[in-house]
């Protein structure tokens, strides 16, 4: 039979697709019963983890594809190597033979929560080995691409996946243990440094995170996508584990009890981005986005995660302090002949931006819920549409509002390059920089907000509007309190975007970009700073990263929310509210808050007692 | 007992579309009293409740506090002084216990916008104040010691003197409790029964809706009976106990005619019955 070939690989695409269903529901399947599959059996767990981690050894020693892909060579040694370099492996194979070691030292070593850290290794291992062997079988045209071609074998992914299968039904011998808890008091000559190296750590992380899959001088190179998920899959497989063992939890409590030091580490960990690995041109302009979104996102997560309220046209507010900014930067197509300081500028912006908040925020007053997230779809739409039209002239119309200078201050243009003391730093570094303070500024009113009256009353609203009501808070007032400091936030985060990118077009503002938004709060977490930040970047790097999947990259992206939300309902980073609210694991459950009032109509409970 | 009226609703009737909710019903609320409200299900207690929180607009009649009439808007009945807890609990979930209740503070707050923004000297102490009047509710009502529960962990009596704890952080001057007993066992009642005796102690009378009529009898300075959206009784809990009214009004009929009633309802329903044990049979097979 004569397949076309676009055909084909959606036949496979789908046969594995299902593959992966039937397995998460046979997990599910054992469960639903009452009985987990192995559950109970802990003398289980030891001979699945060595198995599990000498077939992993296996797979990263194993070729993994049979022939030579279009784009070249597979990366890290896969194609036909068999046991040329078995010390010489790394990139993904590396952290399959990293995983697999670990799986079998730790089961020889008495650790707390183990079954937690074999679920990290499993999923790891599961990921790796999937993208991988996903990939080489889509881009190598069939299953014979990761099995079996011209007599040559090459079964490294179909063994790495049935290792990552093993250690994950080792981890199944028993119920999850509870995280264990660490004693956070300790002493500063503990927390400081301890704290210092995290955030150093987490600094390189995302360094090489970002410089995955690109060559010395930043360019992307073949297979960037799955070299950098692959990546993505071991960090957050160890990550994984460490909140298994609980050191994620101890590691933010005592963040906590040194919020002063950790604030000024964290700072001074990313304003040295720009000196690692990724200080390139490119990652300082894609910092810069997540910046400016993740600023935009924490706004957001005023109305939506503190009060409550869906707000589906947000980035509206984005956009008309990019407007007004525009209109006062001395852009040929500017409305206004002034130039303002950028400070200025800005503060305008904010401004204009919470006025407009406040306006659309009003009619939340008499409609709640889906409702709401109507009117302000419309108003989102509504400000496309005016802009688009040229509305008083102030927004260009089609023709945008091209040409924006960039910001400059002491003779020096933030779009330069910059040079200090003989160390060359990419070109908009000066930008990046301002967004980490904008991101600051934006953080320390969500969070002072949040920790107060209006923070509490927001919450109020938002968990229970008539209790909130009776608690005297006048709900109306507060709605459009949230409505103006989160659209304010918004066009502070506008006017840095629109000297940025230089042009303000009004097909910046789609409703695509409003629902992203959402997604980076929900994704990152309700009501969670960190949460918005991770959201916003994993919504901007995710597609950049995920572009050699071509066709497929919105398809993976989409898939990847669904499967977060799966698994994590609450975020990646759940505020300590939500956590409580959401987490599937470890919470009792709360009391039934219904009980039967003793029936007291005549005759309904005689009838019984007869 | 005697004294001046705090609360006083004249002639207050509700109307939903062609339903007469309410009508005409009066009641006053003296100083340190303890009122109790009772009336079959159904008799408008609760429309009763929410016309007097602002919740409802009353179609006719007045409600003052004091001789001021109060607005109808809940949250400005709560500045003025009447708190009320919910019949179903109506807590923050996913706030802790003290949380709740320093929400209920919110009124007698003065941070404003700046201040919760700038979190400057006046914001530490205006915190610290709500939090520590907080924590000396919580040991009033005796949850002291679970203050940084999420109060939808807690147990459900605790849940309901939770609510009574945030009502009373808006410094009410009238209670309003909805059914506080409701599902609650013999001892948890008694609790709630001392509970708002201290209350009434700290110089906050008290409306409480109940069907539970022994409790109501035992706690109550005064008795109101509405039935069918009137007031029916007032007075002593001795009146109104020996009112021949009352007693079939809301206590039932008497005795040989319940009786008459019975055997017609599981003569009625006897097949239904029948239906019902099998179908527990074969459940029980099933195990």
């Amino acid at each position: 039979m004569n397949i076309p070939p676009g055909w084909a690989w959606l036949g496979q695409a789908l046969l594995i697709i299902a593959g992966i269903i039937l397995v998460i529901w046979l997990c599910r399947l054992g469960e639903r019963r009452g009985t987990a599959y192995l559950a109970d059996r802990p003398a289980y767990l030891r001979p699945l983890a060595l198995l599990g981690g000498v077939l992993a050894l296996l797979s990263a020693l194993l070729p993994w594809v049979t022939f030579e892909l279009n784009d070249g060579v597979y990366p890290e040694l896969s194609t036909l190597q068999f046991f040329d370099e078995p010390w010489g492996v790394t990139g993904f194979r590396g952290f399959i033979l990293l995983l697999g070691l670990a799986s079998i030292v730790l089961a020889f070593v008495p650790i707390p929560a183990k079954r937690r850290v074999y679920r990290a290794i499993g999923l790891a291992l599961f990921g790796i080995t999937l993208f991988n062997t996903g990939f080489i079988i889509y881009y190598g045209g069939g299953i014979g691409a990761a099995t079996a071609a011209d007599g040559v074998v090459a079964f490294g992914g179909l063994v790495g996946l049935v290792a990552a299968a093993v250690v994950w039904f080792a981890h199944r011998s028993g119920p999850l243990e509870q995280v264990p808890l660490w004693n956070s008091k300790v002493s500063r000559a503990v927390a400081y440094p301890v704290l210092l190296l995290a955030f150093i750590a987490l600094l390189l992380v995302v360094a090489m995170l970002l410089r995955a899959g690109t060559t010395a001088d930043g360019d992307s190179r073949a297979y960037a996508g799955p070299i950098f998920l692959s990546l993505l899959f071991f960090i957050s497989g160890v990550i994984l584990a460490l909140n298994g063992l609980g050191f994620t939890k101890w590691l933010t409590d005592v963040s906590d009890k040194h919020r002063l030091w950790s604030v000024v580490v964290l700072l001074g960990c990313s304003i040295a981005l720009p000196f690692t690995e990724a200080g390139t041109d490119y990652w300082m302009t894609i910092a810069v986005n997540i910046g400016v979104y993740a600023a935009t996102a924490i706004g957001l997560n005023i109305v939506v995660g503190l009060a409550g309220l869906l707000d589906l046209g947000y980035i509206a507010f984005l956009g008309i302090g990019a407007y007004v900014a525009a209109n006062f930067s001395e852009a040929s197509a500017a409305a206004f002949g002034i130039k303002l300081p950028f400070l200025a500028a800005a503060i305008v912006a904010a401004v204009v931006a919470g006025v407009f908040g406040a306006i659309v925020g009003s009619p939340t007053l008499r409609v709640r819920g889906d409702y709401l997230a109507i009117v302000t779809l419309a108003f989102g739409e509504i400000f496309r549409k005016a802009a688009q039209n040229d509305i008083g002239g102030l927004t260009g119309g089609a023709n945008a509002i091209p040409d924006i200078p960039p910001i400059s201050a002491f003779g020096q243009s933030f779009s330069a390059p910059l040079e200090i003391g003989g160390v060359k730093l990419p070109s908009g570094v000066l930008y990046y920089i301002l967004v980490v303070v904008l991101v600051a500024v934006v953080m320390l009113v969500f969070a002072n907000l949040k920790d107060s009256r209006i923070g509490r009353a927001w919450i109020a609203i938002r968990e229970d509007e008539d209790a909130a009501r009776a608690m005297g808070i006048k709900t109306g007032q507060a709605k459009i309190l949230a409505f103006l400091i989160g659209a304010t936030l918004a066009g502070l985060a506008g006017a840095v975007f629109a000297h940025k990118t230089s042009t303000v077009a009004y097909d910046s503002f789609q409703f695509i970009e409003s629902v992203t938004l959402l997604a980076a709060v929900i994704l990152g977490g309700m009501a969670s700073i960190p949460g918005a930040v991770l959201g916003s970047a994993l919504l901007i790097v995710l597609p950049e990263k995920l572009r050699d999947f071509q066709d497929l990259r919105l398809f993976l992206f989409g898939l990847a929310l669904v499967l977060i939300m799966r698994f994590r309902p609450q975020g990646l980073i759940p505020d300590r509210h939500r956590r409580a609210e959401l987490a599937d694991e470890g919470v009792v459950e709360a009391p039934s808050q219904e009980h039967n009032v003793a029936d007291s109509t005549p005759g309904g409970g005689a009838a019984v007692t007869r | 007992m005697t004294g001046t009226p705090v609360l006083a609703a004249r002639d207050v009737s509700m109307v939903f579309g062609g339903l007469t909710a309410l009508s005409e019903v009066n009641l006053t609320l003296d100083e340190g009293q303890i009122l109790g409200l009772i009336g079959p299900n159904g008799a408008g207690k609760t429309t009763f409740f929410n016309c007097l929180t602002g919740l409802y607009t009353p179609t006719r009649g007045t409600v003052t506090l004091r001789g001021t009439r109060l607005p109808s808007d809940p949250a400005a009945v709560t500045v003025a002084g009447v708190a009320r807890t919910f019949q179903n609990i109506r807590l923050f979930p996913s706030m802790t216990a003290l949380e709740n209740v320093v929400v209920g503070r919110h009124s007698r707050m003065k941070q404003g916008p700046l201040a919760s923004l700038f979190h400057g000297p006046a914001y530490r102490r205006g915190e610290q104040a709500a939090r520590d009047r907080s924590l000396e509710l919580l040991e009033f009502v005796g949850l002291g010691r679970v203050h940084d529960e999420l109060s939808r962990n807690l147990p459900y009596g605790d849940q309901r003197r939770l609510e009574i704890a945030r009502a009373l952080a808006t410094d009410p001057s009238v209670l309003l409790l909805d059914e506080p007993t409701a599902g609650m066992n013999p001892q948890e009642t008694e609790a709630t029964r001392q509970l708002i005796f201290a209350i009434r102690e700290t110089g906050v009378a008290v409306v409480v809706i109940e069907h539970d009529t022994k409790f109501i009898f035992s706690l109550c300075d005064h008795v109101s009976v509405l039935v069918q959206g009137k007031l029916l009784v007032e007075g002593t809990p001795d009146v109104v106990r020996g009112d021949p009214r009352v007693i079939e009004a809301y206590l039932g009929k008497p005795p040989d005619e319940v009786e008459a009633e019975v055997r017609h309802y599981a003569d009625e329903t006897a097949d239904h019955t029948q239906v019902i044990e099998l179908d527990g049979g074969s459940e029980g097979d099933k195990r």
